[in-house]
């Protein structure tokens, strides 16, 4: 799995040793920056996790929303010159704060802050978690599961069959 | 695609991509409409006044737990016209399907296949093509009388004989069928890799 690929299109496969260890990062960083939201999403727009208040934002919008920002700003910065997109994005409001950082190329995270929290420390925090995240990322061991271990047979004969249900107007 | 094991989820991304005005964001809104809130999101679009496309449309799909499984179908549409190119190419970016949604008109001829042929150079671009992703065709517009002959329509855009749909969007005629197929062909095309 080369996960700095996510980005690009290819496929992503989580295992779920990765995934804790990704969800745990998020913990620590929603316990000490007192972020209202998080959410872990690829560069894709497919959210990986969240923490904190969950239910009140859209998270997949939130996380499609995002990607689309930082791809529209990927091209502002080779307007400008810059050969990799911005490293972060940030969205001031009347009083919720956005703070977007992109984690190695095929991946975000996105910050939901009261903006009474200092951006500083949201940015501290933030940096470390980064880092961590990084670093689980680029260390993950070629993953043995396929997508098509994922989806057999038995699988696509039951989705066709909700499909029928869901779609039959 | 992306897919969590220890969530037993997966999400694909589905692109709904054709030349402007076409009837893809009709496509969205009618699948939101249809369906009961608790199977997609919100549909997000971002538009301008004139409500047409600015940068893309989105809204997310959840079929519900299939064996434990839990698929979600990511519905994107793009911008059509020319001067977008650079957005349509972004919202391309990691599409697992393609629904190619033609302006049946007779006068949209020529635009109809230079999308095709832009959608094609975009994604030979990252190494892919129409000859390998999930696609299907959607012949829009079928109400109109100006509407050109679907064996005309077949010859000229449908080189590859992929699947095609007769439909009539805002009405909602053959948009769920379509909508299936793209999702049948993805995870089939999943199952072979
Ligand atoms: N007559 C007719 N009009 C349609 C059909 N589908 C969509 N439209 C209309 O075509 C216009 C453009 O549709 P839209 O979905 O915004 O196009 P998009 O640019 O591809 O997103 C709208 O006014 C729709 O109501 C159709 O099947 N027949
Ligand atoms: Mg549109």
């Amino acid at each position: 799995m080369n996960l700095n690929k996510g980005g690009n299109g290819q496929p992503i496969v989580l295992s779920g040793e990765m995934y804790k260890s990704i969800a745990d990062v998020l913990t620590d960083l929603s316990s000490k920056t007192r972020a209202k939201t998080i959410i872990f999403a690829d560069m894709n727009g497919h959210p990986i996790t969240q923490r904190g208040q969950t239910t009140e934002i859209n998270i997949p919008n939130m996380a499609a929303l995002a990607a689309g920002d930082f791809a529209a700003t990927a091209e502002m910065a080779k307007m400008v010159g810059e050969k990799k997109r911005f490293k972060y994005l940030f969205h001031e409001g009347e009083k919720t704060n956005i703070y977007l950082s992109n984690v190695g190329e095929g991946f975000l995270l996105i910050v939901v802050f009261d903006s009474d929290i200092a951006l500083g420390m949201i940015r501290i925090f933030t940096k470390r978690a980064i880092d961590t995240l990084s670093e689980l990322l680029a260390n993950a061991k070629e993953e043995e599961q396929k997508a098509s271990k994922f989806l057999d047979v038995e699988f696509s004969n039951y989705l066709n069959q909700e499909l029928d249900k869901a779609f039959n107007f | 695609m992306y897919i969590n094991w220890a969530e037993q989820e997966i999400n694909l991304k589905i692109v709904y991509y054709g030349p402007g005005l076409s009837g893809k964001t009709t496509n969205l809104m009618h699948i939101y409409n249809k369906l009961d809130s608790s199977m997609r999101s919100e549909l997000v679009s971002l538009s301008t006044k004139e409500d047409r496309t600015l940068f893309f449309d989105f809204m997310q799909l959840e079929i519900g737990e299939i064996k434990g499984k839990k698929p979600k179908f990511n519905l994107y549409t793009v911008p059509g016209q020319v001067y977008y190119s650079n957005s349509r190419r972004i919202i391309l970016n990691g599409a697992d399907g393609i629904v190619f949604v033609a302006d049946s008109q007779k006068e949209r001829n020529d635009e109809n296949l230079d999308t095709l042929l832009d959608l094609e150079n975009n994604l030979i671009d990252k190494g892919e093509s129409l000859q390998d992703i999930p696609w299907v065709l959607q012949y829009n517009k079928r109400d109109l009388p100006n509407r050109e002959s679907v064996s005309v329509l077949q010859k000229k855009l449908n080189f590859w004989g992929v699947p095609y749909f007769e439909s009539v969007a805002h009405r909602g005629v053959a948009v769920f069928p379509t909508l299936k197929e793209i999702i049948k062909r993805v995870i089939v095309h999943i199952q072979s890799i």
